[in-house]
């Protein structure tokens, strides 16, 4: 594969920075483990290989790393801090930092100098780079990226908003980038990160690291609505301390091949996450989440529902994952994952995968494969409304309930109203 | 308006409909009775369009065209309603986000442009009022969770909002209790023009004591075997369906 050819020289282009060292061991993790093929199992039903370009570059040229001209227009109507990445790179000039003390948020290239012990402390401790290929190949790569910092006992007033946008200026670059985001002991934040394709095609492995100090909450919204040429590797890793809260919610309306590695580590008593994932394909759209609950301690909660909707000749995965070590007796953990096939040519493969080496323990697990409901399609056809139309409501009214769950009201209007649009339905 | 002649019908091997005519003007009330699996709701659900059913012989015009040949929201937009006996449940859509995609898909078949919200809101008040449906219903997804009885009155409330030519009934009396049943005969006869026509299927002859028919009509295995006034639903109720099976000499 060309873009792995010249690697070393790639990476002399970066320089010297102060994660000069842990690049390094990551470089190296990434010569070994390369990229995986289909033999690999987690990449048994998506084979990566073949959907990266030959072509692609691992570092954007100087140019392209400048901030592009693309316009923001997203969540305008929305309060909140608005962190700005073109191509990948910080756009100081389209973002608006809402103030609030103990509310860090801004570029991990420029902060990591200044928070030298969060990022000692924190960077690339939730990611496995000796073992996850991307992960390894971003902490070599990834410059830029969020970083959002709560301190202690501080809730974020407002919502911090993530936006990525690119535009064609990036289409020949595997971009790389990196958040790394910190909720100390009793801290709240309402995290929203989206991603924008604004034209051509566009390839990017994005890792965002996610620590939940004792007794915090982070609710965390993760958006892959605009991106139809979009071939992308994501990686939500998160750790949980004692009594932490999280909240996970990822929804892929478009993409043309869309990995989504979900993990999350329960790490402290009592702690909770939910995880829900609502993914919809079509045309030739392979959608792929990778979910893993690893329980580590006793007493902790776990709740995924995934729900997928495919067209066309669209594919879906669902790999999702619940580990409970011999230690984690008391977990409650429940997993729910459906898809609905709108056409004879899509596909979903799923697969539940329970290992459990606890006795005490609670873990249940559904699954179901179905099409639209016949008596309901001709309830709302025998109402006048054409049969396009009539799939498109109860395809909503089947994906809505994972909106349901998102607790920021005004974000929810936005989704309800994007999905309406995706479906192309409007009431 | 409705002309239905020598029709048959049949799910798979099962015939149900065995040659049956029928004749709806405008203006008109018909009520066709008759035992359990007769056949009836089939009949409806034959006219409204669902494709389960093979036509294997005769014909149905829908002022003058073969709705035969339409699909189920067609016939809807050309003014068919039907109110389900068993209407479907539908978690996740509103009710009022139903009436509103089932409303500007008419007003788009008629030609008009999307209704304004205002208008939308004042017509949803003006006829669930007629059925008098507290408008917390109309928020709720559809159906959901909703008692047999409002059931029904949210689908009396959607023909009023949809305002068809024909309206086909089928049970909306069953499940109702004595007061609910007297709202919705009066919301129906409010309803009820000299350019519309109704079709309302039951069982009991107390819907009709409130909404009276000009036809009654009674249906057995797959035909209507008798025609008569409203006094034909007096004489069913009184003497029930054998005397009409040793007619029919089955
Ligand atoms: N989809 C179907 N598949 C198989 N059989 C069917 C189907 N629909 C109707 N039938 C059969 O056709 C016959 C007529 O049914 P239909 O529901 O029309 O009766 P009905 O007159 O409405 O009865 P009721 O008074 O009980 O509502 C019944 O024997 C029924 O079981
Ligand atoms: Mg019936």
């Amino acid at each position: 594969m060309a873009f792995t050819d010249n690697i070393e020289s790639a990476f002399e282009t970066i320089g010297k920075d102060n994660l000069s060292e842990v690049r390094k061991t990551a470089l190296e993790n990434f010569k070994t483990l390369g990229i995986p093929s289909a033999r690999h199992e987690e990449w048994k039903y998506t084979n990566i290989k073949t959907k990266l370009k030959e072509n692609l570059k691992l570092v954007a040229s100087a140019e392209s790393q400048v901030a592009g001209k693309a316009k923001i227009n997203v969540f305008k109507a929305i309060e909140g801090t608005k962190l700005v990445f073109i191509n990948g790179y910080f756009s100081p000039a389209q973002s608006t930092i809402t103030p609030q003390s103990g509310v860090v948020s801004g570029s991990l290239k420029e902060l990591r100098s200044q928070y030298t012990e969060v990022f000692a402390k924190y960077f690339n401790k939730a990611t496995d780079s000796t073992t996850e290929n991307f992960a390894a190949l971003n902490t070599a790569f990834a410059q830029d990226g969020a970083f959002i910092y709560i301190q202690k006992n501080i809730k974020a007033t407002q919502p911090i908003f993530i936006i990525n946008v690119y535009d064609a200026a990036s289409s020949d670059v595997f971009t790389q980038t990196r958040n790394l985001i910190v909720a100390e002991d009793g801290a709240e934040v309402n995290i929203v990160e989206d991603f924008q394709n604004t034209g051509g095609e566009k390839t990017y492995n994005h890792v965002a690291e996610i620590f939940i100090g004792k007794n915090a909450e982070v609710n965390y919204t993760y958006l892959q609505i605009e991106n139809k040429q979009t071939t992308s590797i994501n990686s939500i890793e998160a750790k949980l301390e004692k009594d932490a809260r999280y909240h996970i919610s990822t929804l892929t309306f478009e993409g043309q091949t869309v990995r989504n590695n979900v993990n999350a580590y329960m790490e402290g008593e009592n702690a909770i996450a939910t995880l829900n994932g609502l993914y919809l394909g079509k045309e030739t759209a392979h959608i792929d989440s990778h979910i893993l609950v690893d329980h580590r301690v006793p007493h902790c909660d776990s709740h995924q529902v995934y729900k997928g909707v495919l067209d066309d000749e669209s594919t879906g995965v669902f790999n999702g994952k619940i580990f409970v070590r011999k230690d984690a007796q008391k977990t409650n953990a429940f997993q729910s994952s459906k898809a609905i096939l709108l056409s004879e040519d899509a596909s979903v493969n799923s697969k539940p995968q329970l290992e459990i080496f606890a006795d005490d323990v609670k873990c249940s697990h559904g699954a179901a494969i179905g099409q639209i409901n016949k008596n309901e399609l001709f309830y709302l056809r025998a109402r006048g409304i054409d049969e396009a139309t009539a799939r498109g409501i109860l395809t909503y009214a089947y994906g809505s309930s994972i909106i349901d769950a998102i607790t920021l009201p005004e974000l929810k209007d936005y989704l309800y109203t994007k999905l309406k649009e995706r479906l192309n339905i409007a009431f | 308006m409705l002309q239905i002649k020598n029709l048959h019908a049949r799910v798979g091997d099962k015939e149900i409909l065995k040659g049956l005519t029928l004749t709806v003007n405008a203006g008109e009330v018909h009520a066709i009775m008759g035992p359990n699996g007769t056949g009836k709701s089939t009949l409806a659900s034959i006219i409204a369009g669902k494709e389960e059913y093979e036509v294997t012989a005769g014909e149905v015009t829908f002022n003058g065209k073969n709705i035969l040949e339409m699909s189920a929201d067609e016939r809807a937009r050309e003014g068919v309603f039907l109110a389900f006996q068993y209407p479907v449940e539908i978690p996740g859509v509103s009710t009022t986000n139903f009436m509103k995609a089932a409303v500007n898909a008419k007003r788009k078949h008629q030609g008009l442009e999307p209704i304004v919200a205002k208008d939308f809101l004042k017509m949803m008040n003006e006829k669930r009022q007629l059925v008098e449906l507290d408008k917390s219903y109309l928020s709720r997804s559809i159906n959901e969770g909703f008692s047999g009885g409002e059931k029904k009155r949210n689908e009396i409330f959607q023909m009023a909002m949809l305002d068809p030519m024909l309206s086909i009934m089928d049970e909306t009396d069953s499940g109702l209790d004595i007061d609910a049943l007297r709202i919705v005969a009066d919301g129906v006869n409010k309803l009820k023009t000299k350019d519309n026509a109704f079709l309302i299927i039951t069982h009991y002859q107390r819907l009709l004591n409130y909404i009276v028919p000009d036809f009654v009509h009674v249906m057995y295995d797959g035909r209507i075997v008798k025609t008569g006034d409203k006094n034909l639903a007096l004489k069913m109720e009184e003497r029930g369906y054998d005397w009409i099976k040793e007619e029919v000499g089955a």
